[in-house]
């Protein structure tokens, strides 16, 4: 009972979140010079300042703003993203054309990252606790200090220059053999092989601060009276690590999981521009690029929304970690 | 003081990266006169390797200009927008963590409301569309950083200050009259600010990648040599000279974990306690 | 809006080109063989391929496979039959008439007719397109179809340049039968043109790629030969270029990929480089300086300026040796170029000295280069020019725009100096005069006379040329302009972009014709 109060209430709310969200674009977006009109004129080489005002009035550009913004939230409010004047298609169809190739994109690297990060920081953190191999927890650390300070963008490159160009193993672009025509499970393997690298490259980051994250907080979970008393207790460090540790250890973790995925939407701009990937990020990008209003506001609306649902879903999995946390209090 | 020296000194990382990054604010103090000429000016033959020219150890660009004048004039950029965003964002973080923190109720509701708000918009891509909006140039890049990364310092602000609101010294305060305004500024912000300082120091780590990734797409500051655009403008010439793109790179890389390392050192030495909470 | 303002430019990126290597010498006559797919890349990817509603390069590239026009053009820009056998001009030069191919069809299997011809032009280009319609409606008065493969153009006054308007994306045909009636901007059949080209439109993944599939009902029996077009989308030009290194595109078009990569591409084994196909277009890039404010109002700054940068480092550095030095407003791969003009020699005492001369305080007038958002090489080319500008004196800034703000800004006037590279489109009264009219000093376009240059005899020259028939007296007074704007620093004169197609030496009978790879490629075939 609590918790379907919980939850509409929280959903009411991210409606109205959402809502501000498109409003406030809206405007925000308005204050950039030239407009889509300008744009296309300026890439068609047009030469008639009437076509300019034509398609002006046809983008209904020509009307006051506040019009216009009352018409879109309007839109909104219906289900409808609007029409990309610039594609001559509904926004929703682009965004839905667009979308799956960045969820791939962001799931694979939220598995690897989430994955790597958290074993690697279990490993460092339980080979410090018990005093063994302590190079190994350096040696983690250290990596993880670097892929933190790298800029995305250029190990993207860097890893584009060795792994394709020089040692040919993997594809530098692109998100499947275009032509080939490939059925079932070649064609999944394709896919695959084309998701490796810009799957490490968004991954790595993210990846140092899940090491970091669960190493910190196992260490301070491990230096507990509770689980000093379970070591006295006689319990075994497996034990010790699947009964207390690792289950606290998750609360930080899946606070910045529900924070990645905002991230990752940024990250995509960069990753598919290097790779070529045709995701949501390059879209969105083009869409700025070209002043095309009503899809950038698109592409912001769906990554909003789906980062608002995904931190719902994190308040939820807190409620499942640890039963103690209030709902009100969301995600600190 | 010794006891945070001594603190700090314990983290070799943390003594190496101050050595790091001791150098490179010297070198960006020492810009003009290490390399007097302007890093635009196209002073050699277009594109000599590293040591092809002892005049210019690490190579030209394909105009001719000194790469080695381009990193150390690019050093002032990279630190300069990196400092000033994340002191921007922290004032902003600051006053409304610990407004919302201090007052509560529907002051804090509200607040926090705006904070989730600008949580919710992917942040580069923010960043993106404010320095396209506003024209690149160092104020609209500055500008854009601070604007989308307050949000994590006014939360821990805000949380730091909850926890601080019931603490004896603050209640003895109130007690004696002292008015809210003060007591904010005197007793709580003060007390909050270790854990500020380590975000902070992260903060311009990211400030610094942030900037760099929008030189890269194109919106960096057309006249300011930095790092980013120096990546930027050597993209298309990733095969024919890939050491234009690796050395600004480095460089970023060094400087980034320099500041990342010396951050971990604070954050050791102003408070243990905050090590395991994991930024 | 007095002229026949056609021209063009491209959406995007750098410009490739190369000491010209003609294409015809090297190939020897064999045998086409059927079958093969060709890759390319779509650069940036357009917003539609309904050629008729969008000139930009990418759609002219791919679009122009499926759609056709009367005529094209040879590599000295002479008309050539297409869908139209033959054309004859009366003796007063107000009638054209030609007569179309019979048995051409359309993709949807209707029958192209000389009815499709009048509407395309009289009703649906006179309204859609924004380079052409100011020709049609200033000089076009009817088309009429004479029976259904006769058709009959009446001009209201004598046009000079009126066979070069062919050209496939300056008057594509449009099927009557889809568009006649509706609305055409919202017409469905504009996501699946309907053309009748060699190849039709299959699917178009945005993002990912664009799909052409060979006509098997086109009208030149026995071809295309190629039984697939595909054109990639990949948004990094490093990318792109590595996409062919690897085989994966065969293609490359000129702006495909930044100069400095044209230069380690075309020294690869088994690739064949050639900078034909352009003379259609022969871009020029100039620079423009607003002549409506200081300092750039003064003839003698404007000197100064042209004497201060090296065209030679431009040509050489800049674009990679891929463009040559630019004298004048005509590129010298086009007719009435004059051959005499020289570009400014680089001096810069003289440049400083002209300064002196001006009287102008160039401390009181700080200058804002903006930038012209397309490719690394006009970054590099405003990071030079600020250099050169300081070194006389200047206070020299640059503003940086992305595409949007570009075209604003010099659609309105709002900038102080700016770059900008158009088409020629074969004759100066569609590519060039456009830049010096002073009629054509107009707000709302980055083509017309932006930099708001205005000289009565210019003028008269252009306009005297433009309706005269006569060439020589046409190439007369065109010289006389020339060296008018050459003068007067009517545009900053920097450089004739060469762009170089790049591809696989199996690849025959590619580029043929002036307009190069916007041609329909049915004569192009893959050798196994």
């Amino acid at each position: 009972m609590a918790f379907t109060s919980f939850l509409a209430g929280r959903i009411f709310k991210a409606l109205l979140v959402i809502l501000a969200i498109a409003a406030l674009n809206f405007l925000l977006i308005r204050l950039a010079p030239g407009d889509p009109a300008s744009v296309m004129a300026g890439e068609s080489g047009a030469t008639d300042p009437k076509f300019v005002e034509t398609l002006r009035t046809r983008f209904g550009l020509d009307q006051p703003l506040w019009k216009q913004l009352l018409l879109y939230l309007g839109q909104i409010v219906q289900g409808d993203l609007g029409f990309s004047y610039r594609n001559q298609v509904p926004v929703i169809q682009l965004i839905l054309e667009r979308l799956p190739a960045t969820l791939l994109l962001m799931a694979s690297s939220f598995v690897v990252s989430l994955g790597l990060g958290v074993g690697l920081g279990m490993l460092s953190a339980s080979v410090r606790f018990f005093n063994r191999k302590r190079w190994l927890d350096s040696l983690i650390m250290t990596l993880a200090l670097i892929c933190y300070a790298t800029p995305l963008f250029w190990l993207a490159l860097m890893m584009v220059i060795v792994f394709s160009v020089q040692l040919d193993w993997l594809p530098a672009f692109g998100m499947e053999s275009v032509g080939a025509n490939l059925k079932g499970w070649a064609r999944i393997s394709d896919i695959a092989q084309h998701l490796v690298l810009p799957t490490l490259a968004l991954s790595l980051f993210f990846m140092s601060v899940y090491v970091r994250l669960t190493r910190a907080a196992m260490m301070e979970v491990m230096m507990q009276d509770h689980v000093r008393t379970g070591f006295a207790k006689g319990l075994t460090g497996g034990e010790v690590l699947r009964r207390h540790v690792f289950r606290n250890a998750l609360l930080p973790i899946v606070t910045f999981a529900g924070l990645q995925l905002g991230q990752v939407a940024g990250g995509a701009v960069l990753i598919e521009t290097v790779f070529a990937w045709p995701g949501i990020g390059r879209l969105m990008f083009d869409a700025l690029l070209q002043r095309d209003y009503q899809l950038l506001l698109g592409v912001f609306l769906i990554t909003s929304a789906t980062v608002i649902a995904f931190n719902l879903l994190t308040d939820i999995a807190y409620r499942f970690v640890d039963p103690r946390i209030r709902m009100e209090g969301g995600a600190r | 003081m010794t006891g945070f020296w001594k603190r700090f000194s314990r983290n070799s990382g943390a003594v190496l990266g101050l050595a790091l990054l001791v150098l490179v604010l010297v070198v960006a103090l020492l810009a003009p006169l290490i390399y007097p000429v302007s890093p635009w000016q196209m002073i050699g033959a277009p594109l000599l390797d590293p040591l092809e020219d002892m005049a210019f150890p690490l190579g030209t660009d394909m105009l001719g200009r000194d790469i080695a004048a381009g990193l150390v004039h690019g050093t002032r950029v990279s630190l300069l927008v990196g400092t000033v965003s994340t002191l921007c964002a922290v004032l902003v973080g600051v006053g409304v963590g610990g407004v919302a923190g201090y007052f509560g109720g529907w002051i804090d509701d509200v607040l926090m409301r705006i904070t989730e708000f600008f949580q919710t918009i992917p942040q580069l891509a923010m960043a993106v569309v404010l320095v396209a909006i506003f024209t690149p140039s160092l104020a609209s890049i500055v500008t854009a950083i601070a604007l989308v990364s307050w949000p994590p310092v006014a939360r821990l602000v805000r949380a730091e200050v909850l926890s601080l609101r019931e603490r004896e010294f603050v209640e003895a305060a109130t007690v004696l009259g002292r008015p809210t305004y003060l007591i904010l500024f005197d007793e709580i912000l003060p007390n909050t600010l270790p854990p500020v300082i380590v975000t902070a120091t992260l903060m311009i780590a990211t400030a610094i990648l942030t900037e760099a990734a929008l030189s890269f797409l194109g919106l960096g500051d057309r006249n300011f040599m930095s790092w980013g655009f120096m990546i930027g403008a050597a993209r298309s010439m990733l095969r024919e000279a890939p050491w234009l793109s690796v050395m600004p790179g480095v460089a970023i890389l060094l400087t980034v974990l320099a500041i990342n390392l010396v951050g971990e050192g604070l954050s050791d030495a102003l408070n243990p306690r905050l090590r395991q909470r994991g930024e | 809006m007095i002229h026949g303002l056609l021209g063009k430019r491209f959406t995007r990126l750098a410009l490739a080109g190369l000491a010209s290597v003609t294409l015809t010498a090297v190939a020897p006559a064999q045998t086409p063989v059927k079958g093969g797919t060709l890759n390319g890349i779509v650069q940036p990817e357009p917003p539609t391929l309904m050629l008729g509603m969008n000139q930009q390069a990418p759609t002219i590239y791919v679009a122009g496979k499926i759609y056709q026009s009367l005529l094209t053009y040879t590599p000295d820009l002479k008309p050539q039959p297409e869908l139209a056998k033959s054309w004859v001009m009366s003796p007063d030069g107000l009638t054209y008439t030609f007569e179309l191919e019979p048995n051409v069809k359309w993709h949807d299997g209707k029958p192209f007719t000389a009815e499709d011809v009048a509407f395309t032009v009289d009703k649906f280009l006179r309204k859609t397109h924004p380079r052409a319609n100011v020709v049609l409606n200033r000089y076009v008065a009817s088309v009429t179809a004479l029976s259904p493969t006769k058709v009959e153009f009446k001009l209201k006054e004598p046009f000079g340049p009126f066979l070069s308007l062919f050209e496939v994306s300056t008057l594509p045909m449009v099927p009557k039968h889809l568009y006649d009636g509706t609305d055409y901007a919202t017409n469905p059949a504009n996501q699946t043109p309907i053309g009748t080209g060699p190849f039709k439109f299959k699917e178009w993944k945005r993002g990912s790629h664009i799909h052409l599939v060979k006509n098997a009902e086109y009208w030149k029996p026995g071809k295309p030969y190629i039984d697939e077009l595909y054109f990639r989308v990949i948004p990094d030009s490093a990318s792109r270029a590595l996409a062919f290194e690897k085989g994966d595109v065969q293609v490359l078009r000129g702006g495909d990929v930044d100069n400095v990569d044209v230069r380690r591409l075309r020294a690869i084994k088994g690739v064949t480089t050639t900078t034909a196909g352009w003379e259609m277009y022969s871009p020029l890039a100039f620079m423009m300086m607003n002549n409506r404010k200081a300092p750039f109002d003064n003839v003698k700054v404007r000197q100064a300026v042209m004497n201060a940068i090296d065209k030679n480092f431009i040509a050489t550095t800049v674009f990679f040796g891929l463009a040559k030095p630019a004298a004048g407003p005509f590129a010298s791969t086009t007719l009435f170029n004059d051959t005499n003009l020289k570009p400014y020699p680089y001096n810069v005492e003289k440049a400083k000295a002209l300064i002196k001369e001006s009287g102008v305080d160039l401390s009181k007038s700080p200058v804002k280069i903006l930038s012209f958002p397309y490719g690394a090489q006009w970054e590099r080319l405003a990071e030079y020019v600020k250099q050169g500008l300081e070194q006389i004196g200047f206070t020299v800034s640059i503003e940086p725009a992305d595409a949007g703000s570009w075209a604003k800004r010099v659609s309105d006037w709002d900038f102080d100096l700016s770059f900008n590279f158009t088409y020629q489109y074969g004759d100066p009264a569609l590519g060039v005069a456009r830049h010096y009219l002073s009629t054509n000093i107009v707000k709302g376009s980055p083509f017309a006379n932006n930099q708001g240059y205005a000289n009565p005899k210019a003028d008269e020259l252009l306009i005297k040329a433009a309706s005269s028939v006569d060439q020589n007296e046409r190439a007369k007074l065109y010289a006389e302009f020339q060296k008018i704007a050459f003068e007067e620093v009517a545009n900053g004169y920097l450089a004739e972009l060469q762009f170089a197609t790049l591809y696989r030496s199996n690849v025959k009978n590619l580029v043929k014709t002036g307009i190069g790879l916007n041609e329909t490629l049915d004569d192009a075939w893959i050798e196994k």
